[in-house]
């Protein structure tokens, strides 16, 4: 079963349309089946003991797989504008569809693999994959995008790559411990040596944290996601920062148990606070409305990050249902910026006036979706916030939490503003209203985390069980 | 003689990184690089003969020749097509700022790999702060430097840093993830090379400092 | 104070003294052929020294006791260096000089009477020449405190004659990463500090470039003579510290005339190499322009504090 899933990831298709959303598709399948198979039997291993599944694994392939999903199925649609419009050629349109299936095996590769060093290699590959993806269109601007990216990821990475040499020299020095095999690492990890381990989870927690888009190395993201095609910008932003934050979670049960959760919390809540300072100073002034949905990026993986450095069970259920809902909604945003962006031809905010009168159906989608991102009901992302910021003020993280939420509410309050201005107003040229399909995979995906929101259906289980390893025990 | 010549490579190493900060021609800083990748070999090389292992013989040959061959190969490609441009001109921190800068960061490495020295003393670990202080000075010159070549450099430095770290403490961190990260590391040069080359087309020059469209 | 250390006393300041302008004209010749000349040979400098100490004293008007007492200043204290350091023989005759502390001050108290001597002319050259002395001076220095306690470290003394025979006992040492840093430090030191090409051009009177040129410019007659000597012998202080800190084979380490004989011309021929070597450089390397000369200094500081640096760890 798995075997198949990584087949099927790397199989080398030329890109017939259709063959991406299936593949796509295919995996979130798979991942339903497993997630049921670990929820019903415990942790999967397979391929020589390389490949593991656990709860959280299962989970975060599920996810890949949802927004997998929903970002394939729109590439064809954005595709054919494209290509109408001289922008792209089929010839592109096919490497792309390559690109992303590897982009998404990489990723599965890096939830499923059983061994940090696979993870690492996994989450530096993803890097590769992405940069010609990043640098698609060739213009002045997306190079430059692809330049940063790539050099700022591959340096944090680098750093991640130190932090899991340091701790695999803290495991050979331990009982019971050789390797890097993250089950036994996890287990033993009381035996670590404290000064060596402090400094390897420093590392990691850095260099992941780059690739999830965390302040203070998060320099690369507004860029790369402004100028990545549209179903690019949705995989990264829907997936692939959390992917890197799996790392981050897997880091931070070794160092509980070798540290003490205090370790881990303070470097958490600080690059949490930090991204979200920072993502609410630059979303008020913002003109351009796809970095204005990169920054929110920002913002959820920061509000993610707290969760995981609170580390209760409910914030830790919270912060993962979050990846999930803030998964889809983004990816079904940054698609809807992308149809925005072949209507209008501009990306400022400014050059966007009254979409609502010109596209009706489109701009009801992307109001929907930015209200989702802001933590409004009915939308998952409302009830994840709730819960991290309740499980914050029970683990007596009182002033962090506040601080939380108020530069959450500055950044809804931002998001809203400036949406409202590309939405609502006159509409600034005599366009007749035109009626553009969305295409159902932008529809479904919200409707998706609307239904998340309300009943979490059979995830309850599957996330208690994610939790438990990860959770501090106090 | 094995700590004598264990202690010898790692001067190299740190001589090396100290010339690429130094010197401004991308020729020379090239040929350095491809010599640092030599020191790093013979590290490696010297492990093995140490613990008399094949297995290591095999992975110090392949650092040579990724190294010391294919890399510097593939900057010297990269280079050829740059024309007039072979000259790390202006730095953001001067070239004197920079090697004090450096000199600071040498007793940084030191200080930060006391805990790591400590666990499990030998003359490999003992030259651990060396590898660190590689790693930090190919982060300043990324951070620091405006050809795009010199960045990468920069990228190589700090991943020939950590490759010594990884064999100084222990000699094997599993053959999947060495393997894997050898070519992760050549993958991104290749691709890095690309960018430089479309950098080129689009710019006209490889100057970072034309890379100001993207900001707030 | 032993025997050994008496003869050493006696014998270094006097093969100094007179072998200084001999390896100054070895340096000329040897970049005369170089560069296609005949050369003067290499009993210029002490021809040249005779002539000026036949003039008449001389001193620019309005000039002080300072302009005056600099050259002998500068005279006595590389003398005092060529007695204590351990040239000729391991031991020397006023131990506790011999620290490299001591000696390395010494040499800056030199430079420091010559450019308040520049100074002190109250022309646009002698300030112009002694504000830039100073500058390299003040990188020089530290490095070079670095470079040679970085051989220090080791040996867990600074006493220059206590490393220089720990290294003759464990010629092993000189093979080893801290040896190799202080080495290229050293050297990059020891030119700037002697006015050698790519620093300073000790055969150039261009204002534009000149340091030391500038500063001893209102000298004439035996003041200038005493400055030209001081000058030579410098280098050969520096050349010889260099040649017996890191190859002291051949250095006296008993009081027997054959021994000491050895050592003397040990000596000769180590310094005579390096001064060779140094010379034939210079026909090859262009001059820096003077901004960046800080650039080269700050690297071989930093070289000396790796290598001080990888003394301690790589222990």
């Amino acid at each position: 079963m798995l075997g198949a899933l990584v087949h099927l990831a790397f199989g080398w298709r030329r890109a017939t349309t259709w063959v991406s959303a299936a593949s796509a598709g295919f995996v979130l399948a798979t991942a339903i089946v497993l997630a049921v198979e670990v929820s019903r039997s415990g942790p999967v291993t397979a391929m020589a003991g390389l490949l593991r599944v656990d709860a959280l694994s299962a989970f975060m392939v599920l996810v890949i797989g949802a927004v997998g999903l929903v970002a394939t199925a729109a590439t064809p649609a954005y595709f054919r504008a494209e290509i109408d419009d001289g922008r792209a050629t089929a010839r592109t349109a096919a490497r792309h569809s390559l690109l992303v299936q590897l982009f998404l095996a990489t990723m599965a590769l890096a939830v499923l693999a059983a061994n940090l060093g696979v993870v690492w290699v996994a989450v530096e590959a993803t890097t590769i994959v992405t940069a010609f993806l990043v640098g698609q269109r060739r213009t002045r601007a997306s190079v430059e995008a692809a330049w940063k990216y790539v050099v700022i990821c591959s340096a944090g990475i680098a750093l991640a790559l130190l932090g899991t040499i340091v701790l695999n020299f803290a495991a050979a020095h331990a009982p019971g411990t050789a390797g890097l095999d993250l089950a036994t690492l996890s287990a033993h990890a009381s035996g670590l040596n404290p000064g060596v381990t402090r400094i390897a989870i420093a590392l990691l927690v850095l260099g992941f944290g780059t690739k999830a888009g965390l302040a203070p190395l998060h320099a690369w993201l507004p860029d790369a996601h402004s100028q990545a095609p549209a179903p690019v910008s949705a995989l990264m932003s829907g997936v692939l920062l959390s992917v890197a934050f799996y790392a981050i979670l897997r880091v931070k049960v070794i160092s509980d148990a070798a540290l003490g959760a205090g370790f881990a919390r303070t470097l958490l809540t600080v690059m949490a606070l930090a991204s979200l300072a920072l993502a609410a100073s630059l979303l008020i002034g913002q003109r351009d409305y796809k970095r204005m949905l990169a920054y929110s990026s920002i913002e959820h993986l920061g509000l993610v990050a707290f969760g995981a450095a609170i580390g209760s069970p409910l914030a830790l259920t919270a912060a993962l249902l979050h990846v999930f809902g803030h998964g889809l909604a983004k990816a079904v945003l940054f698609l809807g910026a992308g149809r925005v962006l072949q209507f209008t031809g501009t990306s400022q905010i400014d050059g966007v006036r009254g979409l609502i009168a010109r596209h009706p159906a489109l701009a009801t989608t992307f109001g929907f979706g930015v209200l989702a991102l802001a933590g409004l009901p009915p939308f998952s992302l409302f009830a994840s916030e709730l819960g991290i910021v309740r499980a914050g003020f029970t683990a007596g993280l009182g002033w962090q939490t506040t601080a939380a939420l108020a530069l959450v509410l500055v950044i809804a309050a931002a998001l809203i503003t400036n949406t409202s201005r590309m939405l609502l107003g006159a509409p600034s040229t005599s366009d007749t209203p035109a009626a553009t399909p969305i295409p159902i995979a932008l529809a479904g995906g919200l409707l998706a985390c609307a239904v998340l929101g309300i009943v979490a259906g059979p995830l309850p289980a599957l996330l208690d069980l994610a939790t438990q390893p990860l959770a501090v025990t106090r | 003689m094995y700590v004598q010549l264990l202690d010898l490579a790692c001067g190299a190493l740190l001589l090396t990184a100290v010339l690429v900060l130094w010197r401004r021609e991308l020729v020379v800083i090239i040929r350095v690089f491809a010599l640092q990748g030599a020191a790093l070999a013979v590290l490696v090389g010297v492990l093995a003969a140490h613990e008399n292992s094949a297995e290591l013989w095999a992975v110090a040959l392949g650092v040579f020749v990724l190294r010391a061959g294919v890399l510097p190969y593939l900057l010297r490609r990269a280079l050829a097509g740059a024309g007039e441009s072979r000259r790390e001109a202006s730095p953001l921190v001067n070239v004197s700022a920079s090697l004090l800068a450096a000199a600071a960061l040498t007793l940084l490495a030191y200080a930060v790999s006391q805990p790591l020295v400590a666990l499990a003393p030998s003359a490999a670990t003992q030259a651990i702060p060396v590898g660190v202080t590689v790693v930090l000075i190919g982060f300043f010159v990324l951070v620091t430097r405006r050809r795009a070549l010199s960045q990468l450099v920069g990228f190589l430095l700090m991943d020939n840093g950590i490759t010594a770290v990884g064999f100084l403490t222990t000699t094997s961190v599993g053959l999947v993830v060495e393997l894997g990260v050898s070519l992760d590391v050549l993958l991104a040069v290749l691709v890095l090379q690309v960018l430089t080359t479309r950098m080129r087309e689009t710019f006209g020059d490889t100057d970072l400092d034309e890379l100001r469209e993207l900001r707030d | 104070m032993s025997a050994l250390g008496v003869v050493g006393g006696v014998v270094q300041p006097v093969l100094i003294v007179a072998g200084s302008p001999l390896l100054v004209g070895v340096m000329r010749q040897v970049r005369a052929r170089l560069e296609g000349r005949a050369g003067a040979g290499v009993g210029q400098p002490w021809r040249d020294l005779r002539k000026l100490l036949r003039k008449e004293r001389i001193a620019p008007r309005g000039t002080s006791e300072v302009f005056r007492f600099a050259p002998l200043v500068l005279v006595a204290t590389t003398l005092v260096v060529a007695v204590v350091v351990p040239f000729v023989a391991t031991e020397s005759a006023l131990d506790p000089v011999a620290d490299l502390f001591a000696v390395v001050a010494l040499l800056a108290l030199g430079a420091v009477a010559l450019a308040l001597a520049g100074l002190d002319t109250g022309t646009a050259f002698g300030g112009m020449g002694a504000s830039r002395e100073m500058t390299i001076l003040a990188l020089v220095e530290p490095t070079l405190l670095v470079a040679i306690f970085a051989l220090s470290v080791r040996v867990g003394s600074t006493n220059l004659g206590t490393i220089v025979s720990s290294t003759l006992q464990d010629p092993a040492r000189v093979i080893s990463p801290v040896s190799l840093l202080a080495a290229v430090a050293l050297v990059v030191v020891i030119v700037a500090e002697t006015g050698r090409i790519p620093v300073d051009n000790p055969s150039t009177h261009l204002e534009l470039t000149m340091v030391h040129e500038a500063m001893v410019l209102e000298y004439a007659g035996p003041d200038l003579a005493l400055v030209e000597l001081a000058s030579a012998m410098r280098l050969s202080v520096f050349l010889g510290l260099l040649a017996n800190l890191f190859a002291p084979w051949g250095i006296a380490t008993e009081a027997t005339p054959l021994a000491v004989l050895i050592g003397v011309l040990a000596l000769m021929v180590k310094v005579g190499v390096l001064g060779g070597l140094l010379a034939a450089a210079e026909v090859f390397v262009a001059k820096l322009r003077l901004f960046r000369v800080p650039e080269l200094l700050a690297g071989s500081f930093l070289l000396a504090l790796l290598a001080v640096a990888a003394s301690f760890f790589l222990a």
